[in-house]
């Protein structure tokens, strides 16, 4: 019994070793650390057979022997002492790593115990140990080893003793907040509640889960070890029996390597320290990234650029502001096919019109928003299409124009305000930045007075126009983006999912201004949302998209009273209808689609009530039902 | 209100860590037991009457602390004496009135030998960090902003390899490359300078600082180009980018207006926690170039075991350093207005 728990466990370990491994064989940065440490480590431990001379031959030095340039008897030439720089160099590895990672190792000891009793236990314990990290933080920490090493004997196990016992501090930081997040996840929490042990439980759920962080910071503080031994060997604080690199450099320096121009007595050892803090630098870098993996991308990378395979239809239609022909974009990863976020996605918008974007989250409505502006994130890509605004196609435009026509022609209020707003700008400044930015004539004395006009016009008092956004509740964010949307007087404004994260009495205050707003100003909207009360009560026109094609385009009138896409009637299944109170409610089995696992035939096929065969091995086309109501279902095939 | 408390209750903390430091520095000297004042007074061919004399100069001749007589071996001594007649208090006592001893090397007062070094090495170090941070900064950003192209990776592995440099051996690399194309080699001026014009003074202390400087600058930019790049990575990936991008701001007008504040931030608090380190740039970097400051006292009182110097030059550089992190925690503060109002 006993045995087979512990070889499922050694299995999981394993299991996690090799699935650790696999994203660390993708970090090239990390592969050439570790090769690099492979290297100089080989080196160190078998030094004795790679050496061409013994560690010490001064017996056999002579006057003729000091500083000789590198020669085929010394690859690297002779130091101070007559000795071999090459074999000394070999030798010394030994030495530098011996102090390092000594050193490190008790440093990570009582970086981790301080870290892991300050994180597991709180109160008293963690509130002195780390008021005592902040002094030791706070202290220069090379002055203080080399305090304490000159007033004891420069002996190496004084030396690794000095840096080992001052270098806990960031350790003891790190681990520290890594315990404090994995104290609170539920396992520890529901074993706390089973009543496991104190010790049980530090050594059993919480430390397996430090000890990574653990790992990647034991590599830094080798980095560090190896460093100080090397600045106080220099200094002269070295240990005079053992020749590390550090001790090498200060032999040459102080013993004349200089004024003979015996360049090699101070190149090579140097080389050493950069070789193996360098990889072990990188091959933190590695650990880290597959630990922690970060998107390395932001908004301001350059996207992919945009492609229009096909020809498209005429020139924009008369009287429409804003005609979407046939968008798709794809998400393009680097080793992977590229994902169909959005599939020939047509709409049009006329002005003062109010369409409706509907559908689950992650069918790319967002996507599709973004990518009229071309604002994507820097993996998505246009890949055909047109977007005419005002007869302009901006899937093409110049930047320049684009930016233009950005705020100035569409703006944008956000899904979620809560991080739209500067934190460290003024509401009111970041709204006056978008009129001085389109509107270059806007006189500058009247600017401030349009601001408060904005901010009363959305229902915000004028003195919090000099507030930033943490001053300001929920609802007040997203009033103020709708606010600063209106700045330069849109035409089309594009509302994603403006209320979802707000309370219902906000939101309702919200959409009445939104609508307001459209009847006053002439104001076309894109309303993107999956509240389809929402949409019956404001939008006049509906596109319901899914799996990022259109499943249903129509007036709301046909939507709601003679939908033809089965996935548009499940919707309204779902939603409460108050003429029909005694209706059962009922929501759609299943998710959408993952993009990167999208369905053969049709997307809605695995959860569509009425799917037959055909639905699961090709993809229906969009069937124009007249009246401008179009919808993808293969069974319109039949019904036409 | 709260920001008074907060500015308070910080250099509060900070004076608390300055008497930790004294404590510390007091301590140390008497328990390891490498001074030679103590020594000395064992060395067995001294009479009687001269150990007296050294006991009574180096003030060894009173208790240690109340209630001890001596730390190294401990022994206990009388608890009845009076406190303010002991080795700890007349240190402390010194100390409030500037004083840290007589040097054991020249004879002179510690205080003065460190009054002359100081100004030297906060002019290093001064030019290093500024050059070092605008370098570093600007290097970041352009990185950043040029994520992921072949400009970001040369500029990512060009200062992980600063940051593996010892400082000492490109101080050494960089004398040896320096004493080839004329550049003085050592101190802090040409002597017989003093005779000269001012400004033929000043040209000739830039000559002698370019080489520490250019040091300086090398080891400590790339750590700041990494720092920056990544802040400006995370800022940039941020919703409120986007919202710029939207607003039609070109990538010059985004950086400027709302990136760059956001993602200096997190760098104030880097310099002041550097600034540990960069005390350590500064000893090595003062060592190889024999620049007359605060770091190459300590290196020539480690020499000399001159153990006054060394105990004055390490208080001092402890109580800079936290000071200097003080005032970035108040700066800190004071930039966020994420701080201000909480």
């Amino acid at each position: 019994m006993e045995s087979t728990i512990q070889s499922s466990e050694q299995n999981q370990l394993l299991a996690r070793f090799s699935g650790f491994w696999q994203s660390f064989k993708k970090n090239r940065s990390g592969l050439i650390g570790l090769g690099m440490l492979v290297v100089i480590l080989v080196m160190a431990i078998f030094a004795p057979l790679i050496a061409p001379y013994a560690s010490s031959s001064t017996s056999s030095a002579g006057l003729s022997d000091i500083y000789n340039p590198p020669s085929a008897a010394h690859w690297f030439g002779t130091d101070d002492a007559g000795q071999d720089v090459f074999s000394n160099f070999i030798f010394g590895a030994r030495v530098s790593l011996t102090v390092g990672f000594f050193a490190a190792f008790i440093s990570i000891i009582i970086g981790g115990i301080f870290g892991l009793v300050a994180g597991f236990f709180g109160g008293r314990w963690e509130n002195f140990i780390m008021r005592f990290t902040d002094i030791m933080l706070v202290i220069p920490d090379l002055p203080l080893m080399v305090v304490i090493v000159a007033l004891t004997k420069p002996s190496l196990l004084n030396i690794i003793f000095v840096i080992g016992l001052l270098g806990w501090t960031t350790t003891a930081r790190v681990v520290r907040s890594q315990t404090l997040a994995v104290k609170s996840r539920k396992f520890v929490l529901r074993a706390r509640a089973i009543g496991a042990g104190k010790g049980h439980i530090v050594s059993h759920h919480i430390l397996p889960l430090v000890m990574p962080i653990l790992v990647v910071q034991a590599v830094l503080v080798v980095s560090l070890a190896i460093l100080n031994e090397s600045a106080l060997s220099f200094i002269g604080l070295g240990d005079p029996t053992a020749l590390s690199w550090g001790q090498m450099l200060n032999y040459a320096f102080g013993r004349g390597a200089m004024s003979t121009g015996a360049w090699w007595a101070l190149v090579v050892p140097g080389f050493g320290i950069v070789w193996v803090v360098l990889g072990l630098t990188l091959l933190g870098q590695g650990l880290e990234k597959v630990l922690n993996p970060r998107l390395e991308t932001h908004h301001l990378m350059q996207g992919r650029p945009s492609v229009q395979s096909e020809a498209g239809w005429d020139v924009a239609k008369k009287g429409t502001l804003l005609e979407v022909q046939n968008l798709s974009i794809n998400y393009v990863n680097e080793g992977q096919p590229p994902a169909r976020a959005v599939e020939n996605v047509s709409f049009t918008l006329k002005e003062g019109e109010l369409i409706g974007l509907v559908g689950e989250s992650g069918c790319g409505k967002t996507t599709l928003m973004l990518s009229l502006l071309r604002l994507l994130p820097a993996a998505g890509q246009i890949v055909n299409g047109r977007v005419f605004f005002n007869g302009k196609d901006l899937v093409m435009l110049g930047d320049e124009e684009l930016n233009d026509i950005r705020w100035k022609g569409i703006s944008i209020v956000f899904q979620g305000a809560m991080n739209a707003l500067n934190p460290v700008r003024t509401v009111g400044d970041q709204i006056a930045e978008s009129i001085t930015q389109h509107l270059p004539g806007f006189p500058k004395e009247n600017i401030e007075a349009r601001v408060i006009e904005l901010l009363e016009l959305v229902g915000i008092a004028a003195d919090h126009k000099d507030h930033f956004a943490h001053q300001y509740s929920g609802g007040m964010r997203q009033r103020a983006m709708i606010a600063m949307a209106l700045a330069c007087n849109p035409q089309v404004i594009i509302a994603d999912e403006p209320t979802t994260a707000l309370d219902v009495m906000i939101q309702a205050q919200i959409l009445e201004l939104l609508d307001g707003l459209r009847k006053k100003l002439g104001l076309a909207i894109i309303f993107v949302t999956h509240d389809l009360g929402v949409v019956a009560e404001m939008c006049d026109k509906v596109l319901v998209m899914y799996g990022g094609v259109t499943a249903e385009y129509a007036d709301v009138d046909i939507i709601y009273n003679n939908p033809k896409h089965p996935y548009t009637q499940e919707l309204l299944k779902a939603f409460p209808d108050l003429t029909k109170p005694k209706k059962k409610l009922s929501s759609i089995p299943g998710y959408p689609p993952r993009l990167e696992a999208l369905p053969a035939g049709c997307r809605f096929a695995p959860r569509c009530p009425s799917v037959f065969s055909r639905c699961h091995t090709e993809q229906p086309i969009l069937h124009d039902l007249g009246n401008e109501h179009l919808a993808s279902c293969h069974l319109l095939e039949a019904s036409k | 209100m709260n920001r008074t408390r907060a500015f308070l209750k910080k250099t509060a903390w900070a004076l608390f860590t300055i008497i930790f430091v004294i404590i510390l520095n007091f301590f140390l000297f008497r328990v390891l037991p490498g001074d030679p004042a103590r020594a000395g007074i064992r060395d067995p061919r001294l009479k009687k009457e001269a150990i007296e004399m050294l006991r009574v100069r180096f003030g060894l001749d009173k208790p240690v602390i109340n209630c001890f007589e001596s730390l190294n071996p401990i022994q206990v001594g009388s608890c009845a004496v009076n406190p303010f007649d002991t080795q700890f208090f007349i240190y402390v006592r010194n100390l409030v009135q500037g004083e840290l001893g007589i040097s054991y090397h020249t004879n002179r007062p510690v205080t003065d030998i460190l009054a002359e070094r100081l100004w030297n090495t906060v002019l290093l170090i001064g030019a290093g960090q500024i050059l070092s941070i605008i370098f570093g900064v600007a290097l970041g950003i352009f990185a950043a902003w040029k994520a992921r192209t072949s400009i970001d990776y040369l500029a990512v592995g060009s200062s992980l390899v600063a940051w593996s440099l010892p400082t000492f051996w490109l101080g050494i690399i960089l004398l040896f490359w320096g004493s080839a194309h004329g550049f003085p080699l050592a101190g802090k001026a040409t002597p017989g300078m003093s005779s000269m014009p001012l400004l033929q003074q000043w040209g000739d202390i830039a000559r002698h600082m370019f080489l520490p400087t250019l040091t300086y600058t090398i080891v400590y930019m790339g750590e700041y180009t990494l720092i920056m790049r990544s802040s400006l990575m995370d800022v940039l990936s941020e919703d409120y980018i986007l919202t710029a991008k939207a607003k039609g701001l070109n990538a010059f007008q985004i950086l400027k207006d709302h990136a760059l504040k956001n993602a200096m931030l997190p760098l104030v608090t880097v310099i002041a926690i550097n600034l540990g380190f960069t005390v350590a740039g500064a000893i090595q970097i003062e060592a190889v170039f024999s620049w007359p400051g605060l770091g190459s006292a300590i290196y020539e009182a480690v020499v000399r075991r001159d153990f006054p110097v060394l105990q004055g030059a390490f208080l001092l550089i402890a109580v800079a350093v936290i000071l200097a992190n003080l005032i970035a925690d108040l700066t800190y503060n004071f930039l966020d207005p994420r701080v201000q109002t909480e």
